[in-house]
C-alpha cells in the first residue's frame, strides 16, 4: 500500500524547545487518518508544517513517494494539500464567493471575473452537497456554513489531501453528525483525510487509522477499529486516566445566586441574545450552563457579572439585588469570576504575577495604606498563592503573565478568584485549551469550593465535562433556557438533542 | 533574591543601552547629512552639537535647563498618556491654551500680591492645559473617538482660540504679540541668575523636576497609578477587575492636560524676553514633548534626562549656525533617534522574550 | 450664482488635496498599516516637487512642468513612504511612532535642506498653472462655470485618482487581496497570499498620494513652499475615519470639509458671510470643530479595517 504524505523524522524547535521531535506520521490514499494528542502535544505545529506555515530543522516530506520542499502555503495548495484550520480564516465583511477564491480568483486583465468562479463553485457545492449561499457576508452565516466555506475553498483549489484541524468544537451533534457524512463523502471520491481530534468517539466514528503524538513525540499509529478508546487515551496521555472524577454527595443548601427574568439584547442584531432567563444557584452546587458556543452563555455571564449592560431582570446575590450595582462592587460582595478569555479579561499580561493576583484586591487596607501600594504584603501574598497553587513561572512572583505557560496563567486566575473566598464562583469554560493534568487540576478545585458550601456557576462547551463535574445542567439554546437536569438522569445523546434545540423540558415563564 | 535583583538591573541597562543606540544612529545620521551640504566643517560642527549646552561655561548649561523645562512638561504629558495607553499628540494646544491663561493673568490680575502673582497664574496654566486635554479624554471614555485626530484637532482650535483671545485682550499690534507681564508675575529667579550666568533662569527647572518627582510616586507607588497602567496594557482586563476605566481615561488625558498646561506657564513667565505672537503655528514644544517622552521611554526619570539632553543638543545646534548650518539638523537627528529608538526598543523585548523563554521552559520542564 | 461657482471653485483647491491624501490613507489602512505619517510625507512631496518647479521654471511653464512636478511629488512620496513601510512591516515597530518620527523628519528637513541651498527657507514659484478657461468644456452652461473654469489640471487628477480607487479596491484581485490583509492577515496567508508584500503596496501607495497631495495642496492656494502643510495630513485622517474606509464616502467627505474649510479661508469673498460680525479666527476654527463633532457623533459605527495597526506576524497564529 503506497502512502499519500510521509513525513519522515520532523523535529521543529522554536528556541530550544522542542515543539517537534523526530516526528513520523504517515497517511495512506482514500483513509481517514486520525491525528490524536493532547492540547500542546505538536499535532497543530505537525500540519503546520505539512501546510508549509512552518519550516522543520530536520526530517523530509514525501508526497506521493517524491521528496519534496513546503515553503508555503503555496507550495502545499501546489501539492494539492488543503487545510480547514481551527479557527477558520475567514474575513468577515467578504461574501462567501469571495471567501472561497481569494487567492486564486479567476480575473482578466487585472479586474475580478466572478462568473466563471461561481459556476466551480456551485457544482462542487451540489456535487458533495456543501449547502452555501454564494452572496451572502461571512458574519451573516451559521459556523456551520462557514465550516461549509472552508471545505469548499479546499475543494476549488483541487485538493487532495485535506486537513481538518478539530472542526468539530464549534458544532452542533446535528452539525458534527453532517460533517461526518461530508468527510466519509469526500473519502469515497478518493481524496485522503487527515483529521486532527482529541475527541476519541468522533475518531471512533470516522477514522481508519490513528497517530497519536505526546509532548511533541511519536507514540505509534493504531487501526481504529481493533483499538479500544481507552487504549487510545492511554497513549494520548501516557498514562492510565480516571475518566470519572470521585466526588462526594453534598446537599444543597440555600440559594446563593438567583437570576429573574434576565433579558440582554444585542445592539448589532438586536435580537435578545439572552431571553428571559431565570434559575437558581445554590451553596454546595456545581450548576453548570451547557450550550453551543454562541447561544448566549457568554452575554449571560457577562450579564451577571456586571461586563455588560442588561435590557430586563434582576440578579440577587444572597438576598441582595445586585442588577444595577457596579461590577467591583459585585465583586466585593462575594462574586468571584474565572472568565471565559483569560487574555482579554482575565490578566494584564504585561503586569507580573504579583501584580496579577492583587488584581481584584489591591485596593483592600491590606495591600494599600492611603492609596500607597504595601509592596511588601503583595509579595507575600502572590508567594503565598503560588505555593499554594503550585503556580510554576520563570522568575516566581517577579515573572510577567506574558511569558507564562496558558496553564499556569490559568491557575493565577484560579487563585486569585478563589483565594478571596467568595460566595458564588462563575466559571467559563476553565480548562479551554489545557491539558489533561491541568484539566483535571480545575475540576478538582471547583469541586472543592462546592464542598466547602459554595455555589459554582460553571459554562462549559465541552459534553463531558458536563456530564462529570456538574451536580445539576441547565442548557441554553438561542438565548433561552429549555431544560433543566440531573446529569445522573441524562445521557450524552439526550443532552445534545437540546443543545441543538431539537427537544425543550422548561417554559420560559416557568422558574427553573 | 539576588538573581532578581541583577535580572532588573540587566533590563535597565540593556533599555538605556538600546536608547544609546539609537542616539548614536541619529548622530551619525546627523553628521552625515552635515558632510553632504559642507563637508569641511561638518566635523568641528558635529562636536559643537555633542559639546551643546558645555559650549559657553555655565551660561550654556543655564541655557539647556532653561530650554528643557518646558519639554520636560510636556514630555512628561505625554509620556504619562502614554502609560494610560493614550497618545497625547495634542500636548502643543495644552501648552498653548496653558501658556495663554499664564499671560494674561499675569498681564490682567496685577491686584493680586507679588509673592502670589505668578502662582496665581501657573494654576491658571494648569487648569486651562486639564480643561483642554479633558475633552479629548471625555470623547475617547465616552463615545470612543480616536485620541490622536481630536487632540490634533484641539491643537489647532487652541491656537486659533489663543490668537483670538490675545488679540482682544492683551495684544501689542506694534510688534504682533502679548503685551508685558508685569515683574510681579515673573517666576522667581531664586538667585539662579547669577549661578548661572543667564539672566533668564529661575526656578521653573524645580517645578518640572518637582512635577517629575510627583508623577513618578503616582505612576509607581500608589493604586490610582496601579489602576492608569492597569487600563494602558488592558482595557478590557481592568474592566473587569471593576476599574473604572472611562474615568481613568479622563483623569490621565486631564492630569497630562495639566502637565503640558504648566509647561507653557513656565516658559512665558520665565521673563526671558520671550512673547506669545499671534501667528498660525503649533507650539514645537508639543512636538519636542513626543520626541522627549519616547527617548525617556515614558518613565518620568528617563523623560527628565530626555529632556535635559534634547535642550542640550538643540543649544548645539544653535551653536553650529556659527558653521553656516542650519539649526534644524537637531530636530533631523531628533527624528531619527525616535525612528530607530521605535525599534531598538523592539529588539531589546525580543532578547528578553527569548533569554526568559528559554528559563522558562527549563524550570517548566517536567 | 456667480457666488455659488465661487464657493465650488474654492472647494475643489481645498477639497483635492484632501481627497487624494485620505485615499491613500484608506490603502494603507486597508492593508492594516495606520499611516500617521500622510502630513509628513505630503511635506516631502510637496517640498522636492516645489523645488523641481522653482529650478525648471525658467525651461518650461505650464501644464507641462506641473504634470512633472506632480510625478516628483508622488516619487517622493513613495520614497519616503517606504522608511514608514520597512519600521512597521518588518521591523513591526509601532506604527504610531513611527508615523511621529517621520512627522518630524519632514520639516526640519526640508527647511534645512532649503536653507542650505538658498539660505531662506521659503521655496519661491510662479504660478504658471492656473486655467481661467478650459477651451470647449468651460463653454457648457453650468458645469463649464462650475467644473472648468478658475481651476488646476489637478483637480482632473484628483477626480480621477478617486475614481481609479474605487475601481482599484473594489474590482481587482489586488483590491480584494489589499482588503483581506487589513481585516484578516491569517485568512490571507493560508490561501498564500503575501501580506508583506500586500502591505508594503499599500503603504507605498499611500506615500504616492500623499506626496502628490502635498503638491496639489500648495499649488493653488501660495506662491511659495513653507515646510508645511498646514495640518491637512491630519484633517485627511480625519476624512478617512469619518468616510468610514469607504472611497464614496471618503469622496463625500472630502468634499464637505472643503467647503468648511473654504469659508474660513474665503468668507470675505462670499456676501452674506462678510457681514457676519464674526472674526477670522472662528471662521479658521470651523472645520476642526465641525471634524471633533462629526467624529463624535459618526465613531459609533466604526468600519475599521480590523488588523489595522497591527504587526502581522508570520510566527503567531
Amino acid at each position: 500500500m503506497e502512502y499519500v504524505i510521509e513525513m519522515n523524522n520532523i523535529t521543529k524547535e522554536f528556541g530550544n524547545f522542542k515543539a517537534l521531535d523526530d516526528v513520523t506520521f504517515k497517511v495512506k490514499k482514500g483513509e481517514v487518518h486520525a491525528l490524536l494528542g493532547e492540547n500542546g502535544a505538536g499535532k497543530s505545529t505537525l500540519m503546520s508544517v505539512l501546510f508549509g506555515l512552518y519550516q522543520a530543522e530536520k526530517g523530509e516530506i514525501k508526497i506521493n513517494g517524491e521528496a519534496v520542499k513546503i515553503n508555503n502555503p503555496n507550495d502545499a495548495n501546489a501539492l494539492s494539500i488543503g487545510m480547514v484550520h481551527q479557527h477558520f480564516k475567514l474575513v468577515h465583511n467578504f461574501t462567501v464567493l469571495e471567501s472561497i477564491v481569494l487567492g486564486k480568483e479567476t480575473i482578466k486583465r487585472g479586474f475580478l471575473k466572478m462568473d466563471d468562479a461561481r459556476k466551480k463553485v456551485m457544482d462542487l457545492s451540489n456535487r458533495y452537497n456543501l449547502r452555501i449561499d454564494p452572496d451572502a457576508y461571512i458574519s451573516d452565516i451559521t459556523v456551520g456554513m462557514q465550516q461549509r466555506v472552508e471545505i469548499l475553498k479546499m475543494l476549488y483549489r483541487d485538493n487532495d489531501m485535506l486537513i481538518f484541524d478539530e472542526p468539530t468544537a464549534v458544532l452542533t451533534p446535528q452539525e458534527i453528525e453532517e460533517l461526518m457524512k461530508i468527510m466519509k463523502h469526500l473519502v469515497d471520491e478518493g481524496k485522503s483525510i487527515i483529521f486532527i481530534s482529541h475527541k476519541l468517539n468522533e475518531i471512533k466514528e470516522v477514522a481508519n487509522r490513528c497517530s497519536v503524538l505526546r509532548k511533541g513525540k511519536y507514540i505509534g499509529t493504531v487501526d481504529v477499529e481493533t483499538t479500544s478508546k481507552e487504549e487510545m487515551s492511554e497513549m494520548m496521555v501516557g498514562r492510565k486516566i480516571n475518566f470519572h472524577l470521585d466526588k462526594i454527595e453534598v446537599k444543597p443548601g440555600e440559594t446563593v445566586l438567583e437570576v429573574k427574568n434576565l433579558t440582554i439584547r444585542s445592539k448589532l442584531s438586536k435580537k435578545d441574545v439572552v431571553n428571559n432567563v431565570s434559575f437558581k444557584a445554590r451553596k454546595g452546587e456545581i450548576l453548570c450552563v451547557a450550550g453551543i458556543d454562541g447561544n448566549g452563555q457568554s452575554e449571560l455571564v457577562y450579564g451577571i457579572t456586571g461586563l455588560m449592560p442588561i435590557n430586563n431582570g434582576q440578579i440577587i446575590l444572597n438576598g441582595e439585588d445586585i442588577t444595577k450595582k457596579s461590577i467591583r462592587k459585585r465583586s466585593v460582595a462575594g462574586m468571584s469570576h474565572i472568565p471565559e478569555d483569560r487574555h482579554k479579561h482575565g490578566l494584564v499580561l504585561d503586569y507580573n504575577l504579583q501584580q496579577n493576583a492583587v488584581l481584584q484586591t489591591y485596593f483592600e487596607p491590606r495591600f494599600q495604606n492611603h492609596g500607597f501600594i504595601k509592596f511588601g504584603a503583595v509579595r507575600q501574598y502572590a508567594q503565598k498563592l503560588i505555593g499554594q497553587y503550585d503556580i510554576r513561572s520563570g522568575q516566581g512572583e517577579d515573572s510577567i503573565v506574558r511569558d507564562m505557560s496558558g496553564g499556569n496563567q490559568q491557575k493565577v486566575i484560579i487563585a486569585r478568584e478563589l483565594d478571596r473566598n467568595p460566595e458564588v464562583v462563575v466559571a467559563v469554560q476553565p480548562t479551554r485549551g489545557l491539558d489533561v493534568g491541568a484539566t483535571e487540576y480545575i475540576h478538582k478545585q471547583l469541586i472543592a469550593q462546592r464542598d466547602a458550601g459554595k455555589a459554582v456557576l460553571l459554562v462549559s462547551l465541552e459534553l463531558d465535562e458536563v456530564m462529570d463535574v456538574s451536580d445539576r445542567i441547565v442548557v441554553m439554546y438561542e438565548g433561552e433556557i429549555v431544560a433543566d437536569l440531573n446529569p445522573k438522569e441524562i445521557t450524552v445523546q439526550e443532552l445534545g438533542l437540546y443543545m441543538a434545540g431539537s427537544k425543550r423540558s422548561v417554559n420560559n415563564e416557568k422558574e427553573a | 533574591m539576588k538573581k532578581k535583583h541583577n535580572l532588573l538591573q540587566s533590563k535597565g541597562t540593556s533599555s538605556f543601552f538600546s536608547v544609546i543606540m539609537a542616539i548614536v544612529a541619529g548622530l551619525l545620521f546627523g553628521f552625515v547629512i552635515l558632510l553632504i551640504s559642507n563637508y569641511k566643517n561638518a566635523f568641528p560642527a558635529l562636536i559643537t552639537i555633542i559639546k551643546g549646552g558645555f559650549t559657553n561655561g555655565t551660561s550654556g548649561l543655564g541655557q539647556v535647563l532653561y530650554m528643557a523645562t518646558p519639554i520636560i512638561m510636556t514630555g512628561l504629558s505625554v509620556g504619562f498618556a502614554f502609560k494610560t495607553g493614550l497618545f497625547n499628540i495634542g500636548a502643543s494646544g495644552q501648552f498653548t491654551t496653558g501658556a495663554f491663561v499664564a499671560v494674561y493673568i499675569g498681564i490682567k490680575w496685577t491686584f493680586l500680591p507679588s509673592g502670589i502673582h505668578w502662582i496665581v497664574a501657573l494654576l491658571g496654566a494648569i487648569i486651562a492645559g486639564a480643561l483642554w486635554g479633558m475633552v479629548p479624554g471625555i470623547l475617547k471614555a465616552l463615545a470612543n473617538v480616536n485620541e490622536v485626530i481630536t487632540s490634533i484637532m484641539m491643537n489647532y482650535i487652541g491656537i486659533y482660540l489663543v490668537n483670538m483671545l490675545i488679540v482682544k485682550s492683551i495684544y501689542d499690534p506694534l510688534k504682533n504679540q502679548t503685551e508685558s507681564v508685569p515683574k510681579s508675575a515673573i517666576i522667581p529667579r531664586g538667585g539662579l541668575e547669577q549661578l548661572f550666568d543667564v539672566k533668564n533662569m529661575n526656578i521653573g527647572i524645580f517645578i518640572a523636576i518637582f512635577a517629575v518627582i510627583l508623577i513618578y510616586i503616582v505612576l509607581s507607588k500608589t493604586t490610582f497609578g496601579y489602576e492608569l497602567k492597569a487600563c494602558g496594557h488592558s482595557p478590557s482586563a481592568s474592566q473587569y477587575a471593576g476599574i473604572n476605566d472611562k474615568r481613568n481615561i479622563i483623569l490621565s488625558m486631564v492630569i497630562a492636560g495639566a502637565l503640558a498646561g504648566l509647561g507653557g506657564g513656565l516658559l512665558y513667565l520665565s521673563g526671558s524676553g520671550k512673547y506669545m505672537q499671534v501667528i498660525d503655528i503649533l507650539a514645537p514644544e508639543g512636538f519636542n514633548g513626543i520626541s522627549v517622552a519616547l527617548l525617556g521611554m515614558s518613565n518620568p526619570i528617563g523623560i527628565l534626562f530626555a529632556g535635559l539632553f534634547i535642550a542640550h543638543i538643540k543649544v548645539g545646534g544653535n551653536n553650529i549656525q556659527l558653521y553656516n548650518y542650519s539649526a534644524e539638523i537637531i530636530d533631523i537627528i531628533i527624528a531619527v533617534i525616535i525612528y530607530c529608538g521605535a525599534f531598538s526598543l523592539l529588539f531589546k523585548n525580543l532578547i528578553h522574550k527569548l533569554t526568559r523563554r528559554n528559563k522558562l521552559e527549563k524550570e517548566e520542564g517536567r | 450664482m456667480d457666488i455659488f461657482y465661487f464657493i465650488v471653485q474654492q472647494t475643489m483647491f481645498f477639497a483635492i488635496p484632501l481627497l487624494i491624501v485620505a485615499l491613500g490613507g484608506m490603502f494603507a489602512e486597508r492593508s492594516g498599516v495606520v499611516n500617521i505619517a500622510l502630513e509628513g510625507i505630503m511635506v516631502m512631496g510637496a517640498f522636492t516637487s516645489i523645488f523641481f518647479i522653482h529650478f525648471m521654471q525658467d525651461k518650461m511653464s505650464g501644464q507641462l512642468l506641473l504634470i512633472l512636478a506632480v510625478l516628483v511629488a508622488g516619487l517622493t512620496g513613495g520614497i519616503f513612504s517606504l522608511l514608514h513601510a520597512f519600521a512597521s512591516i518588518n521591523l513591526k515597530a509601532d506604527q504610531t511612532i513611527s508615523g511621529t518620527a517621520l512627522n518630524m523628519f519632514a520639516p526640519a528637513f526640508a527647511i534645512f535642506t532649503a536653507r542650505m541651498i538658498q539660505t531662506v527657507q521659503q521655496v519661491q514659484f510662479t504660478d504658471t498653472f492656473f486655467i481661467s478657461k478650459v477651451p470647449v468644456l468651460g463653454s457648457i452652461p453650468v458645469i463649464g462655470p462650475l467644473l472648468f473654469r478658475n481651476c488646476y489640471i489637478t483637480t482632473y487628477i484628483g477626480i480621477g485618482i478617486a475614481i481609479a480607487a474605487e475601481i482599484v479596491i473594489n474590482h481587482t484581485r489586488f483590491g480584494l487581496r489589499l482588503r483581506s490583509c487589513g481585516e484578516h492577515p491569517q485568512a490571507a496567508d493560508s490561501v498564500g497570499i503575501n501580506v508583506y508584500k500586500i502591505r508594503y503596496a499599500g503603504v507605498v501607495i499611500s506615500g504616492v498620494l500623499a506626496g502628490i497631495g502635498g503638491l496639489v495642496f500648495v499649488v493653488p492656494t501660495s506662491t511659495n513652499f513653507n515646510a508645511t502643510v498646514a495640518g491637512y495630513g491630519f484633517l485627511a485622517l480625519a476624512v478617512l475615519i469619518f468616510g468610514q474606509w469607504r472611497t464614496k464616502r471618503i469622496i463625500f467627505a472630502a468634499f464637505f470639509f472643503g467647503i468648511m474649510k473654504t469659508f474660513a479661508s474665503a468668507y470675505s469673498g462670499i456676501p452674506f458671510l462678510k457681514g457676519l460680525p464674526i472674526s477670522n479666527e472662528v471662521y479658521k476654527m470651523i472645520p476642526y470643530i465641525a471634524t471633533l463633532v462629526i467624529l463624535t457623533i459618526s465613531s459609533k459605527s466604526s468600519q475599521a479595517p480590523r488588523a489595522e495597526g497591527i504587526p502581522y506576524d508570520k510566527g503567531s497564529r
